[in-house]
């Protein structure tokens, strides 16, 4: 412990002195920008401001590109509560119940839930960081291709109880992501599946682009057919701005147990921290007194989530300074970043450069910190942002998503894409289908298929490899639980309605 | 009104005076306005920090705007296409890799809308990436290439390689390797995640060997996670004294040396194109410009002149042939 403390010392001495703070603040804010502005992410983000890094200290650099990554975790809610725009995978979900408080008139509640839960998330996260990376970078080692794909079933499993209306709507939507996951070249054969001819198909349908589409323009399409009075977003007057005594009471246990799931799997490359927020929802329905209030506007679909959200992506640097692995396209520019300085990532870096790997953790919790002071006054002026009339409104959130979709991949094609999206959206809304469901069986499907394909290659064929290896039998196990779960109240009653608890 | 006349008048005599001078500066100097350099992976990739690092060189040593535009898509097709589409004026360039702009034509010619060998002429090779042939320790006792071939006789579809996907380099190498050492019976097994996933595969015993490139394997060698068995570079590295070359161990035409190197439309001006070769090798040894790559375990190979880039090329394409008809693997 007191080595510990020492440690801690030494990172706080190095965050802490006034350049370094500066960096923190800058990499936070930029982060934060991009975060709220939909399509552009951290990684270009990262990318363009990697050569800027040559220059500056090594820490102070991977100090500022870290504050850019957790920066947008932050900003990415704030679309999605505002305008029900997830620019990341990570926020599809806070769209959920986030953006439905804010119809409510609870806009402020919800964002400053949104990051209270991400502080808290973040500063355990980072502590679990200082204390635990090595054994918890095991745990990421120990999974291969089958113990992934045990995950990604239960994952797809858990995906059914998103959905806050019919189970077979919901089993529809996840069946139509993962056909909508297929598109492209096929990894193990190099075939083209569903591209028609289409070379801008060839790589897949960008997340971004059918997220925004169905979530962002077939929301405003579905808003602009309401009419009238309803059109404004503000469907109730704003009240407070703060989060009510009953709605702290709900969020903090649940911002709780987000937190703990999320370091947990974010450690995990590749899948790992997408399933994170999405499972902290598919808990916090699961533990709920009522689960008939999700969808509605429950406020801990925010809180869960999103302290989920901060505290994968704080985790998911221990593979990258411990092992030299990363587990995310953010990490692998992280690493770059680190070699420019001639600093080769890997075990070593906590022992040869102990100011370097804690003056990072320790500049990662006062990053959080400055998030929570950059975003609790903003909450104010963001919430103004709804009383624009919807007219003028819409038109800005359009077109900010069309330069958004240009710039994932600067093709105008993308973006034609995304209005299509966008009429399948408004379509979903009409039909009474969620879009949560099939935009998870989206990102799961082809990293579902990926691992299987990859585990029977493995075992020469046989599926035995499922039962042999014990992560990955646990997996399968607790995955048909959760089906008998689910289907249980279907099989005692026969009732459609039954479903609708699940 | 007048007066109205005399604006116009002398606004006009600029502007033609302005046009005048500008075309014959764009006859002896060049670039007058920013250049566009189209990269065909999405921005972070290992193509793209090369060719940030070198258009930041040229911008200064030019004193024009090198923008980088990401145009990712279809093994480099789509990138391709937009640079062969622009003006042939030096204005669009193209920073490709060896998969992009080398097998990309030779294995999908009928998917390109150009005729690459007419269409697109190299302007220099920038950095070479050299690969380690690297086996897993965990749970596997082979230390060297006899060893390795060996082993896969004496366990026919047992032996299993890292690959980056269908018909990637690492997916051709390997194969080609199996063939040359005695059609050896071997199994890809397939990763996207790139060098990361292809080493987590190996930490966890699932794949045993694989070509990688060396700077993505240094931090699992020192940890003993991974063995080099073999380096594909014409020499021995300096930090890696005891790793034979594949030629000492007799597969001297097995295995990749990535590059990245710099494109241009072909009917590009020549004068246009020395200036652009010029400025690119500048880059490429200045000091902060070499430093930032070779700190990055690239090596700095420009080419000598333009021709020299073209004859490069040729011999890459040629090799390329050679071993996609040689190792059969079915892309459509």
């Amino acid at each position: 412990m007191e080595h510990f403390l020492a440690n801690l010392g030494t990172g706080f001495a190095v965050a802490l002195t006034p350049a370094n703070l500066g960096f923190a603040l800058t990499g936070a804010l930029i982060g934060t920008l991009i975060g709220v502005l939909p399509g552009i992410g951290p990684i270009a983000t990262i990318a363009m401001l990697l050569p800027l890094t040559f220059h500056l200290e090594p820490v102070s650099g991977l100090i500022m590109l870290a504050g850019i990554f957790y920066g947008a975790q932050y900003g990415g809610s704030t679309s999605a509560i505002l305008v029900n725009l997830p620019g990341e995978t990570s926020s599809v979900v806070t769209c959920i119940d986030g953006h439905q408080m804010a119809r409510n008139g609870r806009a402020g509640a919800a964002l400053a839930t949104a990051a209270l839960a991400s502080f808290f998330a973040g500063t355990v996260a980072t502590a679990m960081i200082a204390m635990l990376a090595p054994p918890l970078a095991l745990v990421g080692q120990s999974f291969g291709a089958p113990e992934y794909f045990a995950l990604m079933l239960l994952g797809l499993i858990a995906a059914v109880v998103l959905a806050h209306g019919s189970v077979v709507k919901a089993i529809a939507m996840i069946v139509l992501g993962l056909l909508l996951g297929l598109v492209g070249t096929d990894g193990q054969t190099a075939a083209q599946r569903f591209t028609f001819d289409f070379v801008k198909l060839s790589d897949g349908i960008e997340f971004s682009v059918l997220a925004i589409g169905v979530f962002g323009v077939g929301e405003i399409i579905a808003n602009l057919t309401r009419g009238g009075q309803s059109r404004s977003l503000l469907a109730k007057r704003i009240t407070r701005l703060m989060p009510t005594r009953d709605e702290i009471s709900l969020a903090w246990p649940a911002a709780l147990r987000g937190t703990a799931l999320g370091a947990l799997l974010g450690v995990l490359p590749g899948g790992g921290a997408t399933l994170s927020s999405f499972g902290a929802y598919v808990m916090e329905k699961k533990v709920a007194r009522d689960p008939s209030r999700f969808g509605k506007g429950a406020i801990e679909g925010v809180a869960g989530p999103e302290a989920a959200n901060n505290a994968g992506a704080q985790t998911s640097f221990i593979p990258m300074l411990t092992l030299g692995l990363p587990g995310n396209a953010v990490m692998a520019l992280m690493i770059g970043a680190m070699m420019i300085h001639g600093i080769q990532p890997g075990p070593q870096v906590m022992t040869e450069r102990p100011t370097l790997f804690w003056g990072m953790v320790a500049s990662m919790w006062i990053g959080n910190l400055m998030l929570l002071v950059i975003n609790l006054p903003l909450i104010g002026i963001w919430v103004q942002l709804l009383k624009v009339p919807y007219r003028f409104l819409y038109l800005a959130v359009l077109l900010f998503c069309a330069i958004g979709v240009y710039t994932i991949s600067n093709s105008t094609f993308a973006v034609i894409l995304a209005a299509m999206f966008g009429v399948l959206g408004y379509i979903f809304v009409r039909l009474d289908c969620e879009p949560a469901p099939m935009i998870l069986g989206f990102v799961l499907g082809p990293l579902m298929e990926d691992n299987l394909r990859r585990a029977m290659r493995i075992s020469g064929g046989d599926p035995m490899i499922f039962v042999n290896r014990p992560i990955a039998l646990g997996l399968l196990i607790a995955a048909a639980i959760l089906l008998v779960i689910v289907a249980l109240p279907s099989i005692r009653s026969g009732r459609e309605r039954a479903f609708q608890e699940g | 009104m007048k007066r109205t006349g005399w604006i116009i008048a002398a606004l006009s005599c600029f502007a033609l005076g302005a046009a005048a001078s500008s075309g014959s500066w764009a006859q002896d100097k060049f670039p007058v306005k920013p250049v566009k350099i189209v990269v065909p992976y999405g921005p972070g990739g290992a193509t793209d920090i090369v060719t940030r690092i070198v258009a930041e060189q040229m911008r200064q040593s030019l004193g024009q705007s090198f923008v980088v535009e990401n145009k990712p898509g279809a093994f480099g097709i789509v990138a391709i296409q937009e640079m062969t589409n622009a003006r042939p004026d030096g204005y669009t360039l193209m920073v490709g890799n060896v998969s992009t702009n080398a097998i990309t034509p030779v294995i999908v010619p009928k998917r390109l809308k150009v005729n690459y060998a007419r269409d697109v002429v190299p302007v220099t090779n920038l950095i070479d990436i050299p690969a380690f042939l690297v086996v897993a320790t965990n749970n596997f006792a082979v230390k060297d290439v006899p060893g390795l071939i060996a082993y896969a006789k004496k366990n026919p579809g047992k032996l299993r390689y890292g690959t980056v996907g269908a018909a990637s380099y690492p997916h051709y190498d390997m194969a080609f390797f199996a063939k040359r050492a005695g059609n050896l019976d071997v199994v890809p097994i397939h990763n996207k995640q790139g060098a990361s996933g292809i080493i987590n595969d190996m930490v966890t015993g699932d794949v045993q060997v694989a070509f990688l490139n060396v700077a993505s394997t240094a931090a699992q060698i020192r940890a003993g996670k991974l063995r080099p068995i073999a380096v594909v570079s014409p020499t021995r590295l300096p930090d890696h004294p005891d790793v034979p070359t594949m030629k000492e161990v007799g597969f001297g035409d097995v295995g990749t040396i990535a590059w990245n190197a710099m494109f241009a439309p072909a009917a590009t001006p020549r004068p246009v194109l020395e200036a652009l070769h010029r400025a690119a090798v500048a880059a490429l040894e200045t000091g902060a410009g070499k430093t930032a790559l070779t700190k990055q375990g690239f090596i700095i190979a420009p080419s000598k002149s333009l021709d020299d880039a073209r004859t490069w090329l040729a011999n890459e394409i040629k090799a390329w042939k050679t071993i996609t008809s040689a190792v059969k693997i079915e892309t459509e």
